[in-house]
């Protein structure tokens, strides 16, 4: 296969290798906080900055780690930046840091993130790994967004604490309790993969 | 070098740089965070006793703390407690203001809750759960209305209001505000809260 072009390598995170849809990772976070927007958005942006951060340093330092302890370190690294995102957002945005509870300290063990590291941060440059963290951050926001629209619509009857239907809408609250979460991101699941399916066809 | 020499090098230095960035941050957020915790508590004492120009603590014990609120000529106008209790997932911790006599519950606000998103979680929300507490007459043990009155209007000053679905998180937050006015009265009687007259 020929190498990937940095344009490939940004979108593969988009589609192809999308975290949530594609690679089923980082299920808890995706799950867990999806119940409002603005709390998905909160949660991506944390998690785009500790993925943002720690590709970069696995990827400059991957020469001096031996390979028995690099989970170990990789954790190490990604704690710090996590206990950083979590410090930030209690000191400046401390409403959206009380609605996270205690999933802002979970990204620590978010399997996209260790993920990245071990499939691709610790195999090539700084720059590839900050575009294909760029890619998969993109990938998780746009799935968390389109989640949490459709169980925050359906299950409140607002966008981003808004009125966005109509007093005649009764909320379905099923949508913003846990199986709300399990059954929109299954029908997402499935959407994608009938769409890749007919893509796939068409070549 | 030896490979165990080098793991261990190699784990110590990550440990200690992550451990050095992560005290900067501390240190550097510290304050902050401590402030965003007392602007809250400031701002949940004036909500709840409103004309609050000053207060001062006047009672602490592990769970419940009584806020003396002073107007702007000092005179005491009420007390805001903060208490916290188990409620349906998790504490619930929360706010209210009282006359200085114990009788009158002024306003009542949730400061953390993590309750069922869209049943429990409106214990925060004021046209379906906070309204129904303003002004509600504390000197008879306080009630809950069930099933769930529609305005705050159809209920009897000694009721408050159920959240349809949410029964146990709104008889929760009864709890905690009947077992503190309690503990309050006994306080009171005890002469712990002070002269307020």
């Amino acid at each position: 296969m020929p190498p990937r072009t940095i344009g490939e390598e940004f979108t593969k995170g988009l589609w192809h290798e999308n975290p949530i849809f594609r690679q089923l990772l980082g299920m808890c976070p995706t799950l867990a906080v999806t119940n409002a927007v603005i709390n998905g958005i909160a949660m991506g942006l944390a998690t785009t900055f500790v993925l943002i951060f720690s590709s970069i340093v696995v990827s400059s330092i991957k020469k001096l780690i031996p390979n028995q302890v690099r989970i170990a370190s990789y954790i190490v690294v990604i704690a710090t930046f996590v206990t950083m995102a979590d410090r930030f957002l209690a000191a400046f945005f401390p409403l959206i840091s009380k609605d996270l509870g205690p999933y802002v300290p979970l990204i620590v063990v978010n399997c996209i993130i260790l993920g990245r590291q071990e499939a691709f941060s610790s195999k090539n440059s700084v720059g590839r790994s900050f575009i294909d963290a760029l890619g998969m951050s993109a990938g998780f926001i746009l799935a968390l967004l389109i989640l949490s629209s459709i169980r925050e619509i359906l299950g409140a009857g607002t966008f981003l604490g808004h009125q966005f239907l109509g007093s005649w809408f009764e909320p379905w609250v099923i949508m913003i309790l846990p199986p709300g979460a399990f059954i929109t991101l299954g029908i997402l699941i499935a959407l994608t993969f009938v769409i890749e399916h007919k893509i796939k066809q068409r070549r | 070098m030896s490979l165990s020499s080098r793991m261990v090098i190699v784990l110590t230095s990550v440990g200690l740089i992550s451990g050095a960035l992560l005290s900067t941050v501390g240190i550097l957020t510290k304050e902050r965070i401590a402030l965003n915790k007392q602007l809250e508590i400031e701002n949940a004492i004036i909500t709840v006793v409103q004309g609050t120009h000053t207060s001062e603590i006047i009672y602490e014990e592990k769970d419940l703390v009584v806020y003396g609120s002073k107007d702007e000529n000092n005179q005491l106008i009420g007390f805001a407690v903060y208490a916290s209790g188990t409620g349906f997932q998790d504490k619930i911790i929360l706010m209210y203001g009282t006359n200085p006599t114990f009788t009158k519950i002024y306003r009542l606000t949730i400061l953390e809750q993590k309750e069922t998103p869209g049943l429990g979680a409106k214990i925060t929300d004021k046209d379906a759960f906070l309204q129904f507490w303003e002004n509600k007459d504390s000197s008879q043990p306080l009630t809950l209305r069930k099933p769930a009155a529609r305005s705050p209007e159809e209920l009897s000053p000694f009721e408050v209001n159920t959240i349809t679905g949410a029964t146990i998180s709104s008889e929760s937050v009864l709890n905690i505000v009947r077992l503190s006015l309690g503990k309050l009265m006994s306080l009171k009687k005890e002469g712990k809260l002070g002269n307020e007259e």
